[in-house]
């Protein structure tokens, strides 16, 4: 039952985005991502996050390392930095690429382990994988949270998820409380006041130093 | 099998070994053994022992020549070496020096 | 009888280390190469080197202009151009060179360091700590 999610071209997140659907990126995302579906970054996305999925479809810039449970496909204007790991990898001869490449079964690491590391980071993402009840730390800023495209500015506080209108969104978190289902959640959230209760709170990153602006709505 | 044709402008240092033909027209150092047929071509130069069925010479080698059937120097092969073979021909105009041995 | 020394001209220019070939040794040179046996030692080829799928090579080093690979290679690979490891290929090594290529079903392990720029944003940009 996946469905496709969508981070817009002209959105910014940063944190981390967790989830079951497939998502596809075409903005700028700095964190982690582990979806267990199919992850599609787009021609204009740019991502600084390792990124871990089912498959993964790359045509659009990379820093980070890739991991897949079933297969990585680097297209024709892939350019990518870090590893690239999984059972089965095809690489366009258009695509550009620096780092570790191993394919076979031993390479896919399971998404969700990768979690913890992740958490780790700190300051950045307060939840760490799990739905958590936010706590949400953070909040206010308006930084990214996680996929949470747009909004959470604005949510500030109060459900985030849900809609944002947009496109985008992301993620399939519960948050938007759709069906998408428990999975991660990741979206946005606004954390922060109110929200989290009823969907599993989305993780919402810390942000400290200058948080950005993040979001920037799709217009 | 195909052949194994070592081109005119490769050079192998080492040892060859194979079961089936052998064409070489550039520059072999070490050793080549052959089961079939062997043909040194104009312009090849071997510095190796040679082991092989037929062998056809119009190149240059320095070293020894075992051949399990006949050996042919071509006009133009300059051969430096000893050669053990069932038969040999030395056309008019190739250059050999050592010893030939036909007892098989 | 000995083969006379003129060749069909569909093998001029072909240079093929047989199936039934074993190279231990240095190979070096121009032209294209074909490497349908076994080669166990380094090639410095200024040409287009080809390892069909039955073929195989186990170096430290192997230098040419481009490499396509069906069989096995292992080894540093340093290549002006095209490196292309086709279905079926075994690799391992290192890759540098022009561009990379690796169909599904091709095995490989190993760094390619090509050469290109991110964009602006991601270049100081980082992933989040702990990575994998």
């Amino acid at each position: 039952m996946a469905e496709t999610n969508i981070i817009g071209r002209s959105s910014h997140i940063r944190g981390r985005i967790t989830g079951t659907a497939d998502l596809e990126i075409a903005g700028l995302v700095e964190g982690t991502v582990e979806i267990s579906g199919e992850l599609v970054v787009a021609a204009e996305g740019r991502i600084a996050a390792n990124l871990n999925a089912r498959r993964l479809v790359v045509r659009g810039a990379v820093k980070g390392d890739l991991s897949a449970t079933e297969a990585i496909v680097l297209e024709e204007g892939a350019r990518v930095v870090g590893d690239v790991r999984a059972p089965r990898i095809a690489i366009a001869p258009g695509a550009l690429l620096r780092g570790y490449v191993q394919t076979g079964q031993q390479a896919a690491a399971a998404p969700r382990a990768k979690a913890q590391p992740a958490a780790a980071a700190a300051p950045r993402t307060t939840n760490n994988v799990r739905p958590t009840a936010a706590a949400a730390p953070a909040r206010p800023a308006p930084a990214a949270s996680t996929a949470a495209t747009a909004r959470p500015a604005a949510a500030q506080a109060a459900a985030p998820s849900r809609s944002t209108p947009a496109r985008t969104a992301p993620a399939p978190a519960p948050v938007s409380s759709n069906h998408t289902g428990p999975a991660r959640t990741t979206s946005g959230n606004a954390g922060g006041g109110g929200a989290k209760a009823g969907p599993p709170a989305p993780t919402v990153p810390v942000l400290k130093k200058g948080a950005r602006g993040t979001l920037q709505k799709r217009r | 099998m195909a052949s194994t044709i070592i081109g005119a402008g490769i050079t192998i240092e080492g040892e060859i070994t194979t079961d089936d033909e052998v064409v070489v027209q550039g520059t072999v150092r070490g050793k080549l053994t052959a089961k079939d047929a062997v043909t040194i071509e104009s312009g090849a130069v071997v510095e190796a022992d040679i082991v092989g069925g037929p062998l056809a010479v119009a190149g240059s080698v320095t070293g020894n020549i075992h051949s399990s059937d006949r050996v042919d120097l071509q006009p133009g092969a300059r051969v430096v070496g000893n050669v053990k073979a069932t038969r040999i021909t030395i056309a008019d105009g190739a250059q050999f020096k050592g010893n030939v041995d036909m007892d098989v | 009888m000995a083969r006379s020394t003129t060749r069909p001209s569909s093998d001029l220019g072909q240079a093929r280390i047989g199936s039934g070939a074993r190279v231990h040794g240095r190979i070096a040179g121009d032209g294209d190469l074909t490497i349908e046996g076994r080669v166990e030692g380094d090639i410095f080829l200024r040409g287009e080197l080809t390892v069909d799928a039955s073929g195989s090579v186990e170096a430290e080093t192997v230098e040419a202009d481009e490499i396509t690979v069906s069989g096995t290679l292992q080894g540093e690979l340093r290549v002006k151009g095209a490196v292309r490891a086709l279905s079926g290929a075994r690799v391992r090594g290192n890759v540098q060179g022009g561009s990379f290529a690796l169909e599904d079903g091709a095995e490989f392990s190993g760094r390619v360091e090509l050469d290109f720029e991110l964009p602006a944003e991601l270049e100081e940009a980082q992933p989040a700590r702990g990575r994998r």
